[in-house]
């Protein structure tokens, strides 16, 4: 078996007109050859001994004489077997031609030699429906154009997919989650002629909708948290992800949805949202490698720009024409640069080019507010029940531990006392420190100490009340405050001072403005820790934590920088260290004084909560980690919205000029250019202003060829598993030609006739018969059609990453749907992060977390660092998003069967599936089986199947009895509390039994 | 399992699922079809199918055939990220001692682009190496004392001094190295091996990524597209093998079942996804089968490879005491051995650390030592077990080093960014050893007869793929409409520096 031998029948599958059944065309049969063996030399760019062979004109002087194949030179060449005429020659590296190329040719010059102009540069137009001799199958215009093909060639239809195969298609397919049995057993059991339909309305109207459509745009728009480039450091730019999922859930127009991104800001009446949207245009990587040359890396983001809009809407590859003319495309090199002048305007730079961005809040506010708030007051409930639902005695464990914790402060006697200015400090007999004499603007205090036999994590300074002072205060101010600006700590090692980092600092009183961390901020000049001492005279105590603990016997200087002026420095205090435990939350302690007032409740409940808070269980611990992630989610949303990058224009336009071999200083100066479009692709709308706005109204325009199939055929891909063009990524000469080019013309028509509807084009398509056919593949299928490019049966392809990851999460009831806001953190494992770089200042620690709100949410809300891609969507083929990306691949690895058995997401949600199974699947065992099933691919097991799971159940639940230490394991896997009424053993068996099901071929594929 | 095996297999499992009626017309149905139009150059899909796409790499597909006799099976990359300083390793240059402290002339630098670093430099002191050269090995090939380990590989090696490139800064300048490209977008070298060469073992990668754990506070990060697939179907990128927790992710199970329990739970779950088979007919399914057995016998084998329990003294004498510390470069060069004797066809070493703007003289001898003994213990390591003679070893860093002063004084002073000569070396695999191939100026700032004995990034990737067997214009992936290939429209075979030559 040789593989030319397979060549040539792969080509005789794909190519009808070789079999006889349609006369030759131009753009199907004949401009992939001439394309791929003879543009490269005899093309737009290149005309080789004077030959051009993509007109006709010029083609027919040197070509061929149409109708005489035999005597065409043309055909004498390419058939030569004489090396110095053969062609294409050996040189090109290029495969000679195959007889069957061949004979398209001759038949083609025998035909007339006939051109066309390239299909996907002329404006699609509706075309009649074909004849399908009154076949009762068809249900809407697509499955015309799909049976015509399918008859031409010989072949039927499928059969309609089982109802329940078909509500799992289209709710994956429109939502990208799997249905729930109550959704299945509904539609199963709705004989109305619209049971279908309404399942559709549902999804389309449902916010998942949105969600879904975003994510596949995700990729195009190379959206990611980080900058790409080196040390890759993160950006915030979520609020323009919320924008999009908003966009398609309200269903806006296609058009609109364009030109907001293009040129939102341009629009006269640009609102912030406008200017949201074009986010799109500043997601490319940045650098900020510090030797870059500045114009070099501004000009790779106009020419990201460039590619990423040419490929998302005209399906071109337009980078192609860089460095020269395009060699299968006529797009001039001139054409790009006249393109790259639209993108050319913006205030950026190439080494941090991080403006211009806006603070815009996300169009999402409103709706995530509300389900914040939800989410909050259910944590408060969890907390409320677990932390009061507690025996008494894992209470006084938890008091027991922070009895443990607390140590004593141990008063600080100092080694030296010095000041920077003049000010006297004198240590008293109860080892406080007290100001006096000369009285400065600003002073700063030193006082050196060694430590004792323990190693110290903490230092308390207690500001103490002075009849000496102003009105009995704790300030030399003349009104009795004091500001204390910074505290540093440092360590005497080899006579050197090195300096300990602060990790907290707390104070049981501050004044507004001026709060206890202001201590350790690193601002000394300004701000500090304050306690309103001009009206109120009494102590207050600030506790410093320090991030790792300072040995014993060490000595150590306290520096206090009073810089505020006016005399704000402490006039009497004290200071104290504890440890080697870190000091206990100021908080709690007093908490504990009040609650031991046997009246005040509150007090007690409050305590109650902030011991749990610190030494509850891991389930309390999550809850409030939670907690404090709502809190400061919340917080984002109302007041902390980021700066999105956005588009903005230069007042002055930058000339833009060809570039010699596209090389950012090599301007070619005497061809300067303007923005423009390229000429093929039809004429410059009168009244649309040279800037990227008439970029978009060119896009958008009606007689745009492009952009409208191009859309449709994305949006087809995502629910067939390929595009109608199968090349989405290119529609030029090399692109594939369409396997049904009148369908493509009528949806792109239709699309744009309904005034851009998605949700109207989606419904088209799903409701057509053709989506709804079965996808069960017989044997003839893969003989007739293998790919399934005619449309046979169904589509039948494994699911990408996300929407398996989220599957999992809702087959097991983890899934949090909340919808939009900043990137989340899901388990990851350890370490990825530090092991590409951990350059201090420039690199960071996943963090990981324990909290539910982090874990569980949508797979597209998960963190995208571009130089680490979340690993276990890596190995579902989820791109890098360095670039914009169209497709993506489709692999089955052996990484991808250990992420679905081994990722503590996986085994977390099969032993959350097996307790949905035990608890709401029935009494029986193949009840509960039967319900894992349908959970997970919304159908009942076959009998065949059910044996073998009942077989696996069994002897699971056999070695389970007897090891309930491995059970235990198995069952804590993940943050998610196990459910203890449960037995351990059949809990952990059916969690197998779960396992097998989510790893199931049938679990990762849409069928 | 050999090709013709694995056709064969292909067909028994076709026919026994009466997939083909027609077995002339189709033969061996698509997926071991597209598998081989891949192997062929100019057939790639831009859209291979789902089949296609394991057609290759280490999923149950097919070694691959080069166009012609490779001297080359396997290669061994061991990347000096952050750019090790020729001037003070591998090019001798006795000429800088009368140049030392002078200004470099503007003759010399011939408007080279300087990085944003040592742009606003008033003047480019020239500084002699800080290291010792002699000649080592009957070749008497030169090498510093920076790495003494290294004098007894000289008869092995052939050193390259005339390399160049076209990128001043780390990021663009090592996407350029390992993709060909200095922007992203493009596969990487080891993941065009594996598209070309396909997998050897039935239980590892085709492409295997080793991290030396970074001890320079001021190194340069790498990043995944460095062994990325690009538009490459993306089972060719470099799976990591790591020093800490899983080696490979996922490998273990968090829950601790035992090998018998999983051989259990797979039978089931072959015996599921078999029924599945049998009602819709699709083949992909019997493609996922066979990738959880392979996930299985990875389970098994990587413990096995990561176990150095089996190795002689004599290998830890070779590689020196390192080797036993996981993450080091000694220990990951030992690894990489392993890995090449399971038919792993491509070993990415990457050590950062590099990258010295400043105390070079005091912080190059650090890296330097962390790398030397276990590079060359490699090559004297592949060479006794026979290995050397088809396994390629590549060392080298993404440009090199100025001659001149960044900085600092005498004493204190870096060298930046240098992209117009630097130094890599080569060994096995059908390269000439023993070897010294180009030479720079007077200055070490230019190469001299750079047209005719200049190794540019593209030709030293065309000579890597020559080695394995392969024109390089002609192993190519249709993306975009444009037949894609590692060097662009660049690159020569570097013949001198080839054993056969």
């Amino acid at each position: 078996m040789k593989p030319t031998l397979l060549a040539l029948l792969f080509v005789a599958v794909q190519q009808s007109a070789v079999l006889g059944i349609e006369p030759v065309r131009f753009n199907r049969d004949v401009r992939p050859i001439l394309s791929d063996r003879c543009f490269l030399c005899h093309g737009t760019d290149i005309q080789e001994s004077g030959l051009r062979l993509d007109h006709r004109d010029s083609a027919a002087v040197k070509g061929f004489e149409a109708g005489d194949a035999d005597g065409s030179e043309l055909i004498k060449r390419v058939t030569s077997l004489d090396a110095d005429l053969a062609m294409p020659p050996a040189r090109s590296h290029k495969p000679r031609l195959t007889p069957q190329e061949v004979d398209i040719l001759r038949q083609w010059i025998d035909q007339g030699a006939e051109y066309e102009e390239h299909w996907a540069f002329l404006a699609p137009e509706s075309h009649p429906l074909p004849p399908t001799n009154g076949s009762k199958w068809t249900a809407s215009e697509i499955d015309h154009f799909v049976l015509a093909k399918l008859v031409q060639n010989g072949l039927t239809t499928a059969d309609d997919a089982d109802k329940r195969t078909l509500i799992r298609r289209v709710t994956l397919d429109l939502t990208g989650l799997p249905p729930t049995p109550s959704e299945v057993e509904a539609f199963v059991a709705d004989r109305s002629a619209i049971a279908y339909e309404k399942v559709v309305d549902r999804l389309l109207a449902s916010p998942r909708f949105g969600e879904h459509r975003a994510r596949f745009w995700l990729d195009v728009a190379r959206y990611a948290d980080t900058n790409g480039y080196q040390y890759d450091l993160e950006r915030e730019q979520w609020v323009w992800r919320d924008w999009v999922i908003h966009a398609f859930n309200s269903n806006m127009p296609y058009d609109r949805f364009t030109t907001l991104q293009i040129a939102g800001d341009l629009l006269p009446d640009a609102t912030a949202e406008a200017r949201l949207a074009t986010g799109f245009q500043r997601n490319h990587p940045i650098t900020i490698e510090g030797g870059v040359i500045d114009e070099e890396y501004r000009t790779e983001y106009v020419m990201d720009r460039v590619a990423t809009t040419s490929t998302a809407w005209l399906g071109l590859t337009f980078q192609c024409a860089r460095c020269h003319d395009h060699k299968f495309d006529p797009l001039t090199q001139r054409d790009f640069y006249s393109m790259f002048a639209f993108f050319n305007n913006v205030p950026e730079k190439g080494l941090n080019g991080f403006d211009p961005k806006e603070k815009i809040a996300s169009p999402l506010a409103d709706q995530r507010i509300g389900q914040l708030n939800q989410a909050l007051a259910q944590v408060d409930r969890d907390l409320e029940s677990k932390i009061f639902g507690v025996p008494e005695q894992e209470f006084e464990s938890w008091e027991q531990q922070l009895a443990e914790l607390q140590g004593s402060w141990q008063q600080v006697r100092a080694t030296s006392l010095s000041t920077e200015n003049e000010t006297t400090l004198r240590q008293l007999d109860d080892d406080s420190i007290s100001a006096s004499g000369k009285n400065p603007d600003q002073e700063t205090y030193k006082i050196a100490f060694r430590t004792g036999d323990a190693a110290i994590r903490g230092l308390r300074i207690e500001v103490l009340t002075d009849s000496l002072l102003a009105g009995g205060s704790v300030g030399r101010a003349p009104n009795g405050n004091f500001v204390l600006s910074e505290v540093v700590l440092s360590e005497v090692a080899a006579d050197q001072l090195k300096p300990i980092k602060i990790a907290s600092a707390e104070a049981d009183y501050q004044q507004q403005g001026f709060p206890a961390e202001a201590v350790f901020d690193g601002e000394t000049a300004t701000g500090g820790w304050a306690v309103d001492g001009n009206q109120r005279a009494l102590p207050s105590t600030l506790i410093i934590t320090l991030d790792n603990p300072i040995a014993k016997q060490t000595d150590v200087v306290v520096t206090l920088l009073h810089n505020f002026g006016t005399s704000h420095a402490m006039g009497r205090f004290r200071l104290s260290t504890i440890g080697p435990h870190r000091p206990l939350p100021l908080e709690v302690l007093q908490l504990r004084e009040l609650s031991r007032n046997g009246n005040n409740v509150e007090a007690q409940r409050e305590y109650r909560r902030a011991v749990a808070s610190r030494f509850g269980n891991r389930t309390i611990k999550g809850l409030f980690a939670q907690r404090d992630n709502l809190l400061s989610q919340l917080a984002s949303v109302n007041r902390d919205i980021p700066a999105t990058l956005v588009m903005k224009e230069l007042a002055k336009p930058r000339q833009t000029f060809v570039l010699e071999r596209g090389e950012y200083d090599k301007p070619i100066k005497d061809q300067p250019v303007s923005p423009d479009v390229p000429s093929v692709l039809g004429v410059w709308p009168d009244d649309a202003p040279r800037n990227r706005l008439g970029l978009a109204i060119w896009i958008t325009d009606q007689r745009n060829p492009l952009m409208a199939r191009v859309t449709v055929n994305r949006f087809w891909a995502q629910l067939f598993g390929r595009g109608l063009v199968s090349t989405p990524e290119d529609f030029g000469s090399q692109g594939a030609y369409p396997s049904h080019p009148d369908l493509l013309a009528w949806l792109a028509v239709e699309f744009v006739d309904s005034g851009w509807d998605v949700k109207q084009l989606f419904k088209t398509i799903v409701m057509s018969r053709t989506y709804r056919q079965s996808s069960v593949v017989s044997p003839d299928m893969i003989a007739s059609d293998p790919d399934n490019r005619l449309l046979t049966r169904g589509p039948r392809f494994r699911l990408d990453a996300e929407a398996i990851r989220d599957s999992a999460l809702a087959a097991s009831g983890l899934l949090d749907d909340r919808i939009g806001g900043p990137s989340l953190f899901p388990y990851h494992p350890h370490g990825l992060w530090q092991e590409i770089n951990n350059r201090p200042g420039f690199s960071r620690v996943y963090p990981h977390s324990i909290a539910a709100d982090q874990l569980y949410r949508r797979s597209m809300y998960t963190f995208w660092k571009r130089t680490v891609v979340p690993p276990s969507l890596a190995t579902f083929d989820a791109p890098e998003r360095e670039y914009c990306v169209v497709s993506r691949s489709r692999t089955n690895t052996p990484l991808q069967a250990f992420v679905l058995l081994h990722d503590p997401q996986f085994v977390e949600a099969a032993r959350k599936l097996a307790k949905r199974m035990l608890v709401e699947g029935g009494d029986s065992l193949d009840s509960q089986i039967a319900y894992g099933f349908q959970l997970s691919v919304a159908r009942s097991p076959n009998v065949r199947e059910a044996d073998t799971l009942r077989a696996a159940f069994n002897q699971s639940h056999g070695d389970f009895q007897n090891d309930t230490t491995s059970a235990h394991k198995l069952l804590s896997v993940g943050e998610s509390p196990r459910d203890e009424s449960l037995d351990i053993a059949t809990h952990a068996a059916m969690t197998n039994v779960a396992r097998l099901i989510l790893n199931l071929s049938e679990f990762v594929t849409k069928d | 399992m050999n090709l013709a095996n694995e056709i064969n297999d292909l067909q028994m499992a076709q026919t026994r699922r009466h997939f083909l009626r027609d077995a002339s017309r189709v033969g061996i149905g698509t997926a071991a079809l597209a598998t081989l139009l891949n192997s062929s150059s100019a057939q790639a899909k831009s859209t291979p199918s789902l089949a296609a796409n394991n057609g290759r790499g280490y999923g149950p597909g097919l070694p691959g055939r080069p166009h012609f006799s490779p001297t080359a099976k396997r290669v061994i990359y061991l990347c000096q990220s952050g750019a090790p300083s020729q001037i003070d390793t591998f090019d001798y240059k006795p000429s800088l001692d009368r140049l030392e402290g002078i200004d470099l002339p503007a003759s010399v630098r011939m408007g080279q682009r300087v990085t944003g670093m040592t742009s606003g430099q008033k003047s480019f002191p020239v500084a002699k190496s800080f290291a010792k050269f002699g000649q080592r090995g009957a070749s008497g090939q030169w090498i510093s004392d920076l790495l003494p380990h290294h004098h007894k590989i000289a008869d092995d090696i052939c050193i390259v001094r005339s390399m160049y490139t076209e990128a001043i800064n780390h990021d663009p300048a090592i996407t350029f190295f390992q993709t060909g490209n200095q922007q992203p977008g493009r596969p990487s070298l080891g993941a065009w091996a594996s598209y070309g060469l396909g997998c050897e073992a039935s239980d590892l990668p085709a492409y295997v990524v080793l991290l030396d754990k970074n001890t320079d506070h001021q190194a340069q990060p790498v990043y995944s597209r460095l062994w990325g697939a690009g538009f490459l179907p993306s089972n060719h990128q470099g799976v990591k093998l790591r020093a800490s927790g899983d080696p490979v992710l996922y490998l273990q199970d968090p829950t601790g079942t035992d090998l018998l329990h999983k051989r259990q739970f797979l039978d089931h779950l072959a015996e599921l996804n078999a029924a599945r088979a049998d009602v819709v007919g699709d083949p992909e399914i019997n493609t996922r089968i066979k990738a959880y057995e392979m996930a299985y016998r990875m389970q098994m084998s990587v413990p096995d490879l990561t176990d150095l329990s089996d190795e002689p003294q004599s290998t830890f004498d070779l590689y020196g005491p390192d080797a036993k510390v996981p993450g080091t470069h000694a220990a990951n060069c030992l690894l990489a051995r392993r890995l090449a004797e399971r038919g792993v066809r491509f070993v990415q070493i990457y050590h950062r650390g590099w990258d010295h703007h400043s105390n070079l003289p005091q912080r190059h001898p650090g890296i330097a030592k962390e790398v030397d003994q276990g590079s060359s213990a490699l090559v004297l390591d592949l060479k006794r077990r026979g290995l050397l003679e088809d396994t390629l070893v590549v060392w080298g860093g993404e440009f090199g080093r100025t001659v001149y002063r960044q900085g600092g004084n005498a004493t204190t002073y870096g060298r930046d960014h240098h992209p117009r000569c630097f130094s890599i070396w080569l060994a096995g695999g059908g390269i000439k050893p023993g070897h010294s191939y180009g030479e720079t100026d007077d200055w070490c700032y230019n190469i001299v007869d750079r047209e005719t004995r200049g190794v540019h990034v593209h030709d030293l990737n065309a000579t890597i793929l020559h080695l394995l067997g392969f024109h390089h214009e002609q192993l190519t992936y249709r993306f975009q409409g444009r037949d894609f290939r590692l060097t662009d429209v660049h690159g020569r075979v570097v013949k001198p520096i080839l054993a056969s030559a």
